[in-house]
């Protein structure tokens, strides 16, 4: 009989759990299928060499000696780097800005709101042809570059190749994400209480005075949230490049190449799947380091 | 007690009938009652019944192709072998033909058996193929039904791995020298020959070009790929795409972009920028030569007929072979195959091959012809076809045109070639932009090819 009740017992607790569990099962199951085993089996196959269908071959840290002798490999990163230190600040400012010009009582607010998310909305694809023709040689931009600053016509800048192909990513990036974190200061802004901006008016407080120690402190969990996500997503950039710069073969030079973009060739074209997770690693680690400095300088902040 | 079983039940239904979507078959028929179960072995005796006497069974194959609207030999060639075999399907798949070799090569990694004869559509694509095992080696096959190889003009030898072919060529297309006679006529010049050297072709294209603004004509234009420039340099048959050393690239490379600075053909940075496809450049009847592959002529005589080109743009056209280098015999130009193979994971092997050996035998030969394409068997029967076709150029000129002396692929096969490829079109874009100078660019070719190359 104690037994039985025993048993009894143990089995209530069990299906207990097994209730638990078989509710996270069918998120859990995808998450594990889609996304986690992977992210596993691609740190593993850094350490080796595989084509998709041959055996895979071990091959310890090959990959990373032969991805800092790899020329083009360091151009991504830099590029990439490039691309994140140029696009992070300028998309916090201008999101900012945006989001105190439309959080007064302007006129036509929702007009001006929804004409600076649109972008974000808008399809990608045809938004990067719009701006291809916007900056092409004998685009719209280089005529007023021509007629208004008088721009002799062999030096017309080249917009999507050499050394500019980079301003025009960063450019694009920022005008296409900015409407998303305005949305997000948006937020941040109306969550501010409206007594202390009056009590610092009270105190003779200008404008200036008001944003530095009102608004800026007070948004500071907003621009922690906003900076790590504008970093990762900074960092994953793979579809501005390929349509901006790749042309009809999706070929970038030297200086228009992105890590998402190297992974992706090296997988896919030339199917070094090893390789290619390798580039990965570099970039999740790259990641994973300015996301960590991040947490840690907010830490800092606040308890200061 | 009762709710929480009924809901323990309805959660595990959940994940069951998850789990079982993302499996395959066999997962499925091993949860089925046993009736099913063993229905199902009934059905795969059957199936490999099948397979012993696949003649008399009727029989579907999977073909891989791409853009199906707007090629025509797919269907022509299709009905013709289905015409000749009752028990036989053709199903064509179409991949689209941007990516076709990634989604081709993703899909046979996934299972092999995806289909059952694929098309393949250049020699980087055909080695990663190879190298991944998903197409059968035809040694035997073409051994067993004596398949004259020397048919193919050599083309077959440039595609051999390790002594085996994994795909046989059906459609051989080469490069020419396109170009509109109403350009030549205004300005009184002669028509570009069968025997021009690259100073003449220079030459040449500077006198026809004229720079006036409104009234531009362009004396040559060079699509955006590394072949339209890169690829005159193998033409003397001493240099080699494998060879490691790309300095013989460097004459060409001048050449065109000392015309791209003078004004003598359009840019190619606006060219990527505007995405302007080699077709519509023709077509704007302000491009008096253009060299491009053979398979122009079947997309020029179509549109010209249906009237998206205008024939007072570019109507009058005709075509001369490629220029050649000082002291070598004109009638060498490159070439492109497109092939037909067995995958491995096929249940069919004897009808893909007998399917295979139609579509790249003189059968197909013949109906490639008739849609206006170059079959890789070259017979008489199917250039008077072509030259006949309506449309093509009435001048003598255009049709010894077609005649080819050498033809060297623009890749041949190496295993490493889809790399080499890569790099040898990531330098291509950064000397064209004017990223690198020629120098560096071929420099840095030279180097990372080098390391591939060992």
């Amino acid at each position: 009989m104690s037994k039985a009740e025993g048993r009894k017992k143990m089995s209530k607790e069990t299906r207990r759990t097994l209730v638990a569990y078989s509710f996270i099962a069918p998120n859990f199951i995808g998450f594990a299928v889609f996304t986690l085993i992977p992210v596993v089996f691609a740190f593993i196959l850094a350490f080796t060499q595989w084509d998709g269908s041959n055996p895979i071959q071990w091959v310890g840290l090959g990959n990373f000696i032969k991805l800092f002798q790899d020329t083009f490999f360091l151009s991504a990163l830099k590029n990439t780097i490039i691309y994140c230190i140029g696009t992070v600040p300028l998309t916090m400012i201008a999101s900012l800005a945006l989001a105190i010009v439309l959080n007064q009582k302007v006129r036509c607010r929702g007009l001006f709101r929804t004409i600076s998310f649109f972008p974000y909305v808008a399809s990608l694809v045809a938004v990067t042809a719009v701006w291809k023709m916007l900056f092409s040689k004998t685009g719209p931009v280089n005529a007023i570059l021509y007629y208004v600053f008088h721009v002799p016509n062999n030096e017309l800048p080249q917009w999507f190749v050499g050394g500019l192909v980079m301003v025009s990513y960063i450019l694009f990036s920022v005008w296409k994400y900015m409407g998303y974190y305005m949305v997000i200061y948006l937020a941040g802004l109306q969550g501010i209480s409206g007594e202390m901006y009056e009590a610092a008016s009270l105190d003779g407080a200008n404008t200036w005075q008001k944003f530095r120690s009102i608004t800026w402190p007070q948004l500071r969990p907003t621009t922690f949230f906003v900076v790590v996500m504008l970093t990762i997503n900074c960092f994953k950039v793979f579809d501005i490049a390929t349509l901006l710069a790749g042309g009809d073969n999706n070929t970038l030079t030297p200086s228009s190449t992105v890590l998402v973009h190297y992974i992706y060739q090296q997988a896919f074209v030339n199917w070094e799947f090893g390789y290619s997770s390798a580039v990965a690693m570099v970039l999740f680690v790259l990641v994973l380091i300015v996301t960590i400095i991040q947490f840690r300088g907010e830490a800092r902040f606040s308890n200061s | 007690m009762k709710k929480r079983f009924l809901s323990l039940m309805m959660a595990c239904t959940m994940v069951v009938s998850l789990a079982a979507c993302g499996g395959n078959s066999t997962t499925a028929s091993t949860t089925a009652a046993p009736t099913t179960a063993a229905k199902a072995t009934e059905a795969a005796t059957t199936a490999a019944n099948k397979d012993t006497q696949a003649a008399a069974e009727d029989i579907t194959l999977k073909w891989a192709i791409w853009d199906q609207d707007t090629t025509p030999y797919w269907v022509a060639l299709k009905d013709s072998y289905e015409a000749t075999h009752d028990n036989v399907t053709i199903e064509l798949v179409d991949l689209g033909s941007t990516d076709y070799m990634t989604v081709l090569a993703t899909q046979l990694s996934g299972s092999t058996s995806a289909f059952d004869v694929v098309t393949v559509k250049d020699v980087p694509g055909y080695a990663t193929l190879v190298q991944k095992n998903t197409i059968e080696s035809l040694d035997e096959y073409i051994k067993k039904d004596n398949i004259d190889l020397s048919l193919y003009g050599g083309a077959t030898d440039q595609i051999t791995v390790n002594g085996s072919l994994y795909e046989l060529p059906f459609r051989n297309d080469f490069w020419v020298l396109f170009y509109n006679k109403d350009l030549f006529d205004a300005k009184g010049l002669a028509y570009p020959t069968n025997d021009m050297t690259f100073a003449e072709y220079d030459a040449l294209a500077r006198q026809v070009a004229s720079t006036d603004f409104g009234s531009q004509v362009y004396g040559a234009h060079y699509h955006t790929w590394r072949s339209a420039v890169q690829l005159f340099g193998v033409l003397d048959g001493k240099n080699n795409i494998l060879s490691g050393n790309y300095d013989f690239f460097k004459p060409y490379y001048e050449m065109v972009l000392n015309q791209e600075a003078d004004g003598i053909c359009r840019k190619y940075t606006d060219l990527k920028t505007e995405s302007l496809h080699y077709s519509a450049a023709f077509a704007g009847g302000d491009v008096a030569m253009m060299n491009m592959g053979s398979w122009y002529i079947s997309t020029l005589i179509s549109k010209l007929q249906s009237g998206e080109y205008a024939a007072a743009d570019c109507g009058n056209w005709g075509m001369a072979k490629y220029p050649h280098a000082e002291g070598v015999e004109p009638g060498s130009t490159l070439g492109t195959i497109t092939g037909i193979a067995i995958t491995t994971g096929t249940q069919y092997k004897d009808a893909a091959w007998d399917f295979v050996s139609f579509v790249s035998g003189t059968e197909g030969a013949k109906v490639m012809a008739e849609t206006g394409n170059f079959p890789a068997i070259m017979t008489d029967e199917a250039m008077e076809i072509i030259s006949g076709l309506e449309g093509f150029p009435a001048d003598e000129q255009s049709k010894e045109a077609l005649k080819v002396s050498n033809l060297y692929l623009e890749v041949p096969y190496h295993e490493s070639v889809s790399e080499v490829n890569s790099i040898l079109d990531t330098y291509h874009a950064a000397i064209m932009s004017g990223e690198k100078t020629i120098d560096e660019g071929i420099a840095a070719m030279n180097e990372e090819i080098g390391k591939i190359l060992k």
